[in-house]
Parts: structure tokens; C-alpha cells; sequence
């Protein structure tokens, strides 16, 4: 074992399995959505002939797929490097992805033998509004798909509070909030664990939220004369979709702390900020969802401002201490460039340029100009095809890798320069689209907009290209790291058995 | 509280409940009956699970495995008493009424209070997100019918309820963000941490 592969943490064969169905799924199901993503831009820009009700049924399962799976990573990061300071169960880790597939067959069973095209976000009352074009049923089916996900990340989560509480004593103090106001920190006080709290109270409170609405939305649809305020679903819906999605960046983020530091050879230790700004994202992630509504005048003034102030300040802690902290780790470390360390720091390039666009768009101002174009598109896609998704490639590059260096050849590197070129330009489609004022989600396109959907199409088809490779070497890497292990299956030396 | 002073307590309660002044009282709002009767009922038959003698705690315990079973039990008799039906039913009809000063006590409480300490801290976990995730889709209900959802209830006293539903959810919701965030370790993770780990960790 090597500083990058340190011992705490060796697989065994029955982790490294589950990881395997982890990573592999994860990235089958990218590739997948990413074709149903061409195929919507092809689409638009009139290169191939879909009908509306298929647009609508790719965009559901390309939106929902795609939120969905990226928190199925990021939380296999969570899980990867938690389970060195806290013993977490392997059966919870095992029953999430169950769960996971479980709901992900559901979903998909409504959109495509259903036909529900109702969004990712279902928003009352489209979903029971079908114009006989999905059945109630099928809508049905999509939410209940929601709520088998949701299970299985709550079991996940609460395995991972128990888990950090028998070793801290409670949240609070894993979050190291004992040293928000004075103290001597410990620096050994590991960053996983902050984070990883942060998730586990966030994200437990927005699926929460999510199996409120769900179960409402679901006794509407089968007992109509319970009315829904439809703001008040929108609302909860928000609520925990944003929620959720950042909790994905945050789990991913993980990843960052703990690799980075390998390859540039110098520590990432807590500091005050630090544990502060992880504190304050705690809280503001959890108001600042107003600022999906405020193209909603019913919305209470109040909220829609609070939505503004927070967007500004809600991801700039977190993203400020990362990213900061990544440019000082790197800056003259003798940084070992390889392809791990290569798309961690991508990845805060994605993070640090997709957050300009979002908080163009947190402005009200701005937003009631802007909101339902592609400029919104653009901006979730930057943080999450060039953010999130290095992210979760630079820990699965990480951990294929092992200490040989197999995955660094020259196309590797090659379809990273190609995944980079090609991501900017079709996110940059979204975002000049959106300047253009090209509505987003309409399936069909006036011949001014074809230009920005052709060529991204084009980038796009380019993006799946290097993403097929680098799934194809992943996922080779880890079936022979397997294959060629003989796993003891215990638990590792320094956790209690 | 010591065992017989908890079977007594577990005896004298429902016939507290029943005697006539507090049973007219209590069931004479929807508010007091879902919220103060049926909890007290709940109540009562808790303390008869902490009065049981251990040969009895035993006996059922491999048919508890985990608290599985009763939590089952718990379930399924708790929905049923979430029904506007069996409120209005436990009002309008003497049977049912005693049906729910039997069932309650035998088959929320007592189960409850067998099954917890067996429940692992996960499925606690589960047992407490669903009852919070219950008491605001409940309330939310109760606060957005249009129509009367009990004959034996005005609309004004179910929107009541509905409020309170939501209020209940939401103080029992900071107490335990309170517990976990704050709280002792051995409270919050209901077992005592591996020593290896713990030794060294945060001051």
C-alpha cells in the first residue's frame, strides 16, 4: 500500500463487489441518459424526427435519471471514504442500491410502458392532468419510484448517523461545531466526516420533504377531492430537489478532500473556516430553494428576496473553502498530474464556472427574463457534466487505478481533452441559447435556435464518446482489480470487528 | 418507575379515560380525541409492556425478533386509528369505542414498548421519519378537505386538528434535530461506540 492507496482503505472481495455495482451501473446508466440528452438536442435541431410525447418521456427519465444517479455516486464516494473513521454497514450500503434499482425500474416502467412525460419535477396537477396521454397510473408509478429511492437513501443515511454518532457523540460535534467560537482544533478531525455529516442532516431532511408531497400528490391522484396547493407542492418539490442535488455536489466533494492532497502531497487538514463554512451551508441549503419560484408573483415577497440574499451566499462557503483550498494544495505542490488529479481539478473549474450562471439566474431581476430558458439548462448542466460528474470520474479513475499506471495512457488524457472541449461547447449552446431567449423544454424549435441545438448535438456526441471511454476503462479496471483479488472479506485492521 | 407502580398506572389509566366526565370531554372534539385520548390509551398500554415480568418479556422476545413483529403491529393498528371512520365510529357506537380502549393500549402501546428496546438505531430511525412524515400529511389533509371527514365532527374542530397535527410534527421534529445534534451519545445512538474508534476523537 502506497500514501495514495493507504491500507484503512483496502476493499474486501464483498465491499469492492458492491462498489463495482456502484460504479458500473453509475456509469452504464450516464451513458445511457447522455444518448437520451443527444437524442432531445437532435431532435431540436431537427436532425432526427421524434414526436412531442417521446421528447417528453426522454426529457422525464433524462432529468430524473440523471439526478438520481449522480446521488448513487456520489454517495458510493461517501460511503468509500467515511467507512475509514466510522463502521458503517455494508447491508445498508448494499439495500440502497436495491432500493435504488428497485425505483430507478419503476420510473422507467412509467415513462416508457406508462408514458409519463410529466418532468422530473411532477408539479401538480400535470401529472394527473394527462389529457390521455399517461394514465394516472403511470404518474402514479413515477412518484412511488421516487419514494423506493428515497427509502433507500434514508437507510443509508441513518446507518451513517449512527455510525458517526457512536464515534463523535453527535452531530454537532462531528461537524466540529465545539470549535466554531474558540477552542484548539483538532486538526486530525477528519473533512469526510464534516461533510458527510452536513449530507446526512440535509439530505435526511429533504427526503423528508419528498415523501410528504409524494404520498400528498399520490392521494390526490387516486382521491381528488383532497385539492393540493399547487405552490405549496411546488414548493416541497423544490425543496427537496434542490436539496438533494447538492447534497450529490457535496458527497462528490468528498472525494476532492481526500484524493487531492495525495497527489499534490500536501495535507488538507479543518481549519475555522472551514467547520464555518460547512456550518452555514448547513443551514442555507436548506432556505435558499425559493429561488426556483420566483417566476411565482403568488409567492410571499419575503421568500422570493431570501431566495435571492441566499443564492448569492447559500454555495459560496463551501465552494469558497474548496476551491480555495484545492488552488493552495496545488500551487507549487509538484502535483502529480495524473488522470485522477487531472479531473479533480477540472472539476472545481466546472463547480467555481457553473455557479456564475446560477447566480445570474438567483437574481429576480434577471430571473424573470431568463428563468425558462436554456440559460437555466446551461448552468445545472456546467456544474454537473463539468463539475459533479470529474468529480465522481477522478475517485472511480482513483480507485480502478490502484497503484499501477494502466488507466494513464495517452487516450485517456486525450478523451479528457476531448470531455472538456466538447462539454464546454454544448453547455456553452445551453447558456448562448439562452441569450438568444430559446425556450427550454419545447420540443420543437423555430429555424433562428437550430444553430445552438446542432452544434450541441455535435459536442454532445463528442462528450458521449470520451465518457463511453472512460466508462469502458473504469469499468475493465475494477472487473479485473476483482477478478484478480482474493479478498478476505474482513473488516479492515483498524475497525473494530 | 418501578414495575408495579407502572402496572398500576397501566390499570388505572383507561378506567380514567372511560369514566364518563373525561371520556364526553375528550371525545367531544376530534382535536382532544386524536391528540390526548388516543395518546394517553397509547400510553397506558406502554406502561403495561414495562410492568410485564421478564419471564413474560422473554417468552415473546423470539417471536420479536428485532421488534419486527410489533412494529408491524403498531403499524397496522395505528393506521387504523388515523381513520376520520374510527374516530367517528368510537363516538357513535359503543362497540367500537371499546374496541379502541382494547386495541390501542394491546396493540400500539404494548407492542411499541416491547419492540423499541429491540429496534436496531435504523429502524427507529424509519419508525420516527414515518411518524413525522404522518403527522404533516395528516395534518396537511385534515387542513385542505373540503368537506366534513367525520359525521360526528364540525369542520372548524378537523381544520383544528389539522393545525395541531402540523404542530405536533414540527416540535417533535426540532426535538429530535435537537437530540441528535446535542444530545448525549448513548441517548442519540441508543449503544455505546466502538472503543477503538472512540478513543482520541474530538475533545
Amino acid at each position: 500500500m502506497s500514501a495514495l492507496y493507504p491500507q484503512t482503505e483496502a476493499l474486501s472481495s464483498r465491499e469492492r463487489a458492491v462498489l463495482n455495482l456502484y460504479a458500473i451501473s453509475a456509469l452504464a446508466v450516464f451513458l445511457l441518459l447522455m444518448l437520451f440528452g443527444l437524442a432531445m438536442r437532435a431532435a431540436q435541431g431537427r436532425w432526427i424526427n421524434i414526436s412531442p410525447q417521446v421528447f417528453y418521456q426522454l426529457m422525464t427519465a433524462h432529468g430524473a435519471g440523471m439526478v438520481g444517479t449522480v446521488g448513487l455516486a456520489s454517495s458510493a464516494i461517501m460511503w468509500f471514504f467515511l467507512r475509514k473513521y466510522v463502521r458503517l454497514s455494508t447491508a445498508m450500503f448494499v439495500a440502497n442500491y436495491l432500493l435504488f434499482l428497485l425505483g430507478a425500474v419503476l420510473i422507467l416502467a412509467a415513462v416508457f410502458i406508462g408514458g409519463f412525460g410529466g418532468a422530473w419535477t411532477f408539479l401538480y396537477p400535470l401529472p394527473v392532468h394527462t389529457m390521455g396521454i399517461w394514465s394516472i397510473n403511470a404518474a402514479a408509478v413515477f412518484m412511488l419510484g421516487y419514494l423506493v429511492i428515497g427509502v433507500g437513501f434514508l437507510l443509508f443515511y441513518l446507518d451513517a448517523m449512527l455510525a458517526v454518532m457512536r464515534v463523535y457523540g453527535n452531530l454537532g460535534r462531528a461537524l466540529g461545531w465545539q470549535w466554531l467560537f474558540g477552542g484548539t482544533i483538532d486538526k486530525s478531525h477528519p473533512t469526510t466526516v464534516v461533510a458527510s455529516t452536513m449530507v446526512i442532516i440535509v439530505n435526511t431532511l429533504g427526503i423528508l420533504g419528498g415523501a410528504v408531497v409524494l404520498v400528498m400528490c399520490l392521494v390526490n391522484a387516486y382521491v381528488p377531492r383532497f385539492p393540493l396547493d399547487a405552490l405549496l407542492v411546488k414548493n416541497l418539490i423544490y425543496f427537496f430537489g434542490h436539496v438533494f442535488v447538492n447534497c450529490s455536489i457535496y458527497m462528490a466533494v468528498i472525494g476532492v478532500y481526500e484524493l487531492l492532497p495525495r497527489y499534490s502531497g500536501r495535507p488538507w487538514g479543518v481549519s475555522r473556516p472551514f467547520l464555518w463554512a460547512w456550518a452555514a451551508s448547513t443551514v442555507m441549503v436548506l432556505i435558499v430553494y425559493p429561488h426556483h419560484l420566483m417566476m411565482d408573483y403568488v409567492m410571499p415577497h419575503w421568500m422570493l428576496v431570501t431566495g435571492q440574499i441566499i443564492s448569492y451566499t447559500s454555495g459560496l462557503p463551501v465552494f469558497l473553502v474548496t476551491a480555495y483550498g484545492a488552488l493552495t494544495n496545488v500551487y507549487r505542490s509538484g502535483m502529480r498530474w495524473r488522470m485522477p488529479a487531472m479531473l479533480i481539478v477540472l472539476s472545481m473549474f466546472g463547480w467555481a464556472a457553473g455557479i456564475v450562471p446560477a447566480i445570474v439566474d438567483g437574481t429576480i431581476a434577471v430571473n424573470v427574463v431568463m428563468h425558462n430558458t436554456m440559460w437555466v439548462p446551461g448552468h445545472f448542466h456546467f456544474y454537473l457534466l463539468l463539475g459533479v460528474l470529474p468529480m465522481v470520474l477522478a475517485f472511480l479513475y482513483h480507485v480502478a487505478g490502484g497503484s499501477s499506471r494502466s488507466l494513464e495512457t495517452a487516450g485517456d488524457r486525450l478523451s479528457l481533452a476531448v470531455y472538456l472541449i466538447a462539454g464546454l461547447a454544448f453547455v456553452g449552446m445551453f447558456l448562448a441559447g439562452g441569450r438568444a431567449s430559446e425556450p427550454r423544454r419545447y420540443a420543437v424549435h423555430f429555424a433562428e435556435w437550430l444553430p445552438y441545438d446542432r452544434a450541441a448535438s455535435i459536442a454532445a456526441a463528442l462528450v458521449i464518446a470520451a465518457m463511453l471511454l472512460f466508462a469502458i476503462r473504469i469499468s475493465g479496471a475494477l472487473l479485473k482489480a476483482g477478478s484478480g483479488e482474493k479478498g478476505s472479506g474482513e473488516v479492515p485492521a483498524h475497525l473494530p470487528g | 418507575m418501578k414495575r408495579a407502580h407502572a402496572g398500576l398506572a397501566a390499570g388505572l389509566l383507561p378506567v380514567l379515560l372511560a369514566a364518563p366526565p373525561l371520556q364526553r370531554m375528550l371525545e367531544a372534539s376530534m382535536t382532544a380525541q386524536m391528540l390526548v385520548q388516543i395518546p394517553l390509551l397509547a400510553i397506558a398500554g406502554m406502561l403495561l409492556g414495562k410492568s410485564l415480568p421478564e419471564s413474560a418479556a422473554n417468552r415473546i422476545q423470539p417471536w420479536n425478533r428485532g421488534g419486527a413483529t410489533g412494529l408491524i403491529v403498531v403499524t397496522f393498528a395505528s393506521a387504523c386509528w388515523m381513520l376520520p371512520l374510527s374516530l367517528d365510529a368510537a363516538v357513535v357506537s359503543p362497540a367500537a369505542d371499546l374496541a379502541k380502549f382494547l386495541t390501542i393500549p394491546l396493540l400500539i402501546g404494548l407492542p411499541l414498548a416491547s419492540s423499541w428496546p429491540r429496534m436496531s438505531f435504523v429502524l427507529r430511525g424509519v419508525l420516527l421519519f414515518e411518524a413525522l412524515a404522518t403527522l404533516f400529511r395528516m395534518g396537511w389533509l385534515y387542513l385542505i378537505s373540503p368537506v366534513r371527514l367525520c359525521n360526528s365532527y364540525g369542520l372548524s374542530d378537523q381544520q383544528r386538528l389539522g393545525e395541531w397535527l402540523l404542530m405536533a410534527g414540527t416540535a417533535l421534529l426540532l426535538c429530535i434535530a435537537w437530540q441528535l445534534l446535542w444530545g448525549s451519545p448513548k441517548a442519540a445512538a441508543g449503544a455505546a461506540g466502538p472503543p477503538g474508534l472512540r478513543a482520541g476523537r474530538p475533545a
